[in-house]
């Protein structure tokens, strides 16, 4: 990826978070309330065999070669639910399987790793984020509405590729195309966008005067904006949620932070090579997330990170058109692999037992030694634990 | 069949259905519905599932239905908003959240596994004809002919091309003896038993007896399918809601962005809408449209020979990359720019998908199946288990052989029985 691209994705992304700040009336954290972090990235649908088996390993050569080595590697983890998106995430984050309306018009059925985690150890709302790529999501996925529990518990959900992809359609909608001749009519746009009340579709609400975001901040995403309209290439929506995440990561320091990525979720479409492109740029990004933990005074040596698919996908020659869906009741779709690095990890290993994602949330309740909680699941094996 | 008996014959089957499971029901009524536009073996097929449960005494119609009953018991389906009429995402939205799905699909196979054993054993056994599916990788997707037939299995035979690779298709499709003269000759009298799907228009190009063939081209319905996407993305988050849209997207006249060929093929147009509203990348991809075109097109028609002509995609776009749903030209004014590595990838996977989803039918019993890549020149042929025509993976082949050869096939009488 070339630089000046990666620098204008960037600043959006700082202005985004500005925006945020601001809306919410949040200060940069003064006081931390943990130093442990655990950062948890769910990948959207990638098979065993287009990553961690011998076919595969050319697709992720960062997680196979580069962390794999390092962390506890969990070779069968099973995903016993409805494999579609909000389900699966919402199942990882309250552990228990969700069996909820696939778009998102339901919270999750019972409380989420956030809301414990949150009243349990009194954690502010900026020690909690959700920052997703998946379209199938909506703010929802980050508060359940159990009593006692619910959004005063909640994460702060961010979707920033539905920025970018709202600022796009909407101006086609007008009847412009995106073309770096007529930018200039994009570009208000985009502004409108970053400066509206209640976008719907975003989940959260921006503050109505424009003056809250300060010159050099605007003149930083106008710039931004400008040469991504420029640019002859592609830009992934994960890519942006990527750097929207690493800039709350250097701002907020959050304790508990969840990344979806869904870049290889163009598979629906039925584009193997774009989807295999996905599964690659995760692979990268899962890398240089890895890299900017152990960079940060705030995460080094305090962060356990783990990754995985939410489910694999349907297998050549089923009947759900193989690769393009996750909707079988079969191994390909529901047998898949996490990692778990950093500081949980007390040596590399694999382990071939098969665990549950369920698993994930009573084990970072125990991370966070919030054991009194009493989670349903068993607890993963192979972590300091 | 006189329209009178028609009518008395669908009335029948709603009887019929009224006594089953009730979810069922909305699977048979819908096809019920589309009566008109089914194809032949759909309607056949529909036939043999009511002939089959009529046969059944009333013991056995117990034995078969009640333990479905009794899982849908299980499963609240009485109180929930089911469609009994229709097939729809809230239908499937229901069964798919149930604990108890996979049991749901375990009982509903076996209900239709038996059913169609007891209509097979009350007909006269036919001798099956002989079929052929040709998937075509274009001569601009490239390809190294030592990796090409890497992920297929080792099932079929490697053949080297000796000269034009793309005249095979030539010759099976123009002149005397080619495939349509063959199937007129044998009686065939449906459209649907010769498809032409591809990305671009070369196999219209080739055939001279269109009105004989289904002829899909992703490139000549492209205003139908802007049309029809722009609707699509406009399906909100709900399901009822999207229920609703698609149903009106079922129902509305597209005859205004169709040619007025396609549009006086009442079963083609339907067979394209349904492929367009059941996803599967057919509204996005070239590539995939052919695929998915194939694949419904097998399971819905069973024809007698199909041919499946890949193509290439474009690069994703600034901003469509992260818009992959929208049309890219009108999202985007700058020119496209070919992926042909890319292309060369999907289009690989996915005629190896048409094979597999034609190996899930008995008719792949008497089905040869032949890939062709035009730039490798080289063929990759699956033939019936009963066949052998002495290729090995070092043998070569003229076109003219090659095409000499798939035709004979056809003229063969029961072939691989």
């Amino acid at each position: 990826m070339e630089v000046t691209r990666r620098q204008l994705l960037a600043s959006a992304a700082t202005l985004l978070l500005d925006q945020w700040s601001r809306a919410h009336c949040m200060a940069d954290p003064s006081r931390r309330n943990t130093e442990r972090k655990v950062v948890l990235v769910l990948c959207g649908g990638m098979r065993r065999e287009d990553t961690f088996a011998n076919s595969g390993l050319l697709n992720i050569p960062h997680l196979c070669r580069d962390l794999q080595p390092k962390g506890v590697f969990y070779s069968s983890v099973r995903n016993n639910g409805v494999t579609s998106h909000f389900n699966t995430i919402a199942s990882v984050l309250t552990g228990n399987w969700q069996r909820l309306d696939d778009w998102g018009k339901l919270p999750p059925a019972s409380p989420t790793i956030f809301e414990y985690l949150r009243k349990a150890m009194r954690l502010q709302q900026n020690e909690a984020w959700l920052i997703s790529s998946n379209k199938a999501l909506t703010s929802r996925i980050g508060a359940s509405e159990v009593s006692g529990y619910g959004p005063d518990y909640g994460a702060n959900v961010i979707f920033p590729k539905q920025l970018l992809i709202n600022a796009v359609v909407h101006a086609a909608s007008q009847g412009r195309a995106v073309h770096s001749t007529d930018r200039t009519t994009v570009l208000p746009e985009i502004e409108a966008i970053l400066n509206s009340d209640n976008y719907d579709g975003l989940g959260w609400s921006i503050g109505e005067d424009p003056s809250t975001v300060n010159k050099p901040a605007l003149g930083a995403i106008q710039q931004a904006i400008e040469d991504l309209i420029r640019t002859s290439y592609p830009v992934t929506g994960d890519e942006f949620t990527f750097l929207v995440a690493a800039e709350v990561i250097r701002r907020f320091s959050p304790s508990l932070m969840v990344i979806t990525y869904s870049d290889m979720e163009v598979a629906h479409f039925g584009s193997y090579s774009l989807h295999l492109s996905g599964i690659g740029t995760v692979d990268r990004l899962v890398f240089e997330l890895w890299n900017l933990l152990e960079s940060l005074p705030d995460y080094k040596d305090k962060t356990t990170l783990m990754v995985l698919p939410e489910f694999g996908r349907d297998f050549d020659g089923s009947t759900t058109n193989g690769f393009f869906n996750h909707r079988q009741d079969g191994e390909s779709t529901r047998s898949t692999w996490m990692m778990c690095l950093g500081e949980a990890v007390r040596h590399a290993q694999i382990i071939e037992d098969p665990v549950e994602q369920t698993s994930i949330c009573p084990t970072i309740a125990n991370l966070f030694e919030a054991k009194h909680l009493n989670l349903p699941g068993q607890i993963l094996p192979g972590l300091w634990l | 069949m006189t329209d009178r008996a028609a009518a008395a014959e669908l009335a029948s089957y709603r009887a019929v259905i009224k006594r089953l499971p009730i979810t069922l029901r909305a699977s048979l009524n819908s096809q019920l519905a589309e009566w008109d536009t089914l194809f032949p073996f759909e309607r056949e097929r529909v036939q043999g599932f009511f002939r089959g449960v009529v046969s059944l005494d009333a013991q056995a119609f117990q034995a078969l239905f009640s333990p479905l009953r009794d899982l849908e018991g299980k499963m609240g389906v009485a109180n929930w908003d089911f469609s009994v009429s229709e097939n729809t995402i809230g239908n499937a939205s229901l069964l798919a959240r149930s604990a108890n799905y996979a049991e749901w699909r375990e009982q509903v196979s076996r209900i239709y596994t038996a059913v169609q054993a007891a209509a097979q054993s009350s007909q006269k056994p036919s001798i099956p004809p002989a079929r052929l599916i040709v998937a075509i990788l274009p001569d601009n997707l490239p390809y190294e002919p030592a990796t090409l037939w890497n992920k297929w299995g080792g099932r079929g035979v490697q053949l080297s091309i000796d000269g034009d690779a793309a005249r095979i298709t030539e010759l099976l499709l123009r002149g005397p003896g080619s495939i349509p003269g063959v199937l007129q000759k044998q009686g065939s009298s449906d459209r649907s038993d010769l498809w032409l799907i591809d990305a671009g228009s070369a196999l219209a190009a080739l055939s001279e007896k269109q009105n004989a063939a289904a002829s899909l081209s992703y490139s000549a319905l492209r205003p139908l399918t802007d049309r029809i996407l722009a609707q699509v993305n406009t399906v909100p988050r709900s399901i009822a809601d999207t229920d609703e849209t698609l149903a009106g997207i079922r129902n509305q006249d597209w005859s205004p962005y169709c040619t007025p060929e396609f549009a006086s093929q009442a079963q083609l147009r339907r067979f394209l809408i349904d492929l367009y509203l059941s996803g599967n990348g057919a509204l996005i991809f070239s590539n995939a449209f052919v695929e998915w075109a194939a694949s419904e097109a097998i399971r819905r028609s069973r024809p007698r020979v199909l041919f499946a002509r890949f193509g290439m995609r474009a690069l994703p776009k600034p901003f469509t990359g992260i818009a992959i749903f929208e049309n890219q030209q009108r999202i985007s004014a700058l020119p496209d720019v070919d992926d042909p590595h890319g292309s060369a990838v999907d289009a690989s996977i996915l005629a190896r998908y048409i094979l597999l989803a034609a190996e899930r039918y008995p008719e792949s019993g008497q089905t040869e199946f032949v890939c062709i890549a035009e730039s490798a020149k080289r063929a990759y042929v699956v033939v019936p288990q009963a066949s052998s025509y002495g290729w090995t993976d070092a043998t070569h082949a003229t076109p003219e052989q090659i095409a000499q050869r798939l035709i004979k096939h056809l003229l063969a009488e029961g072939a691989g029985g």
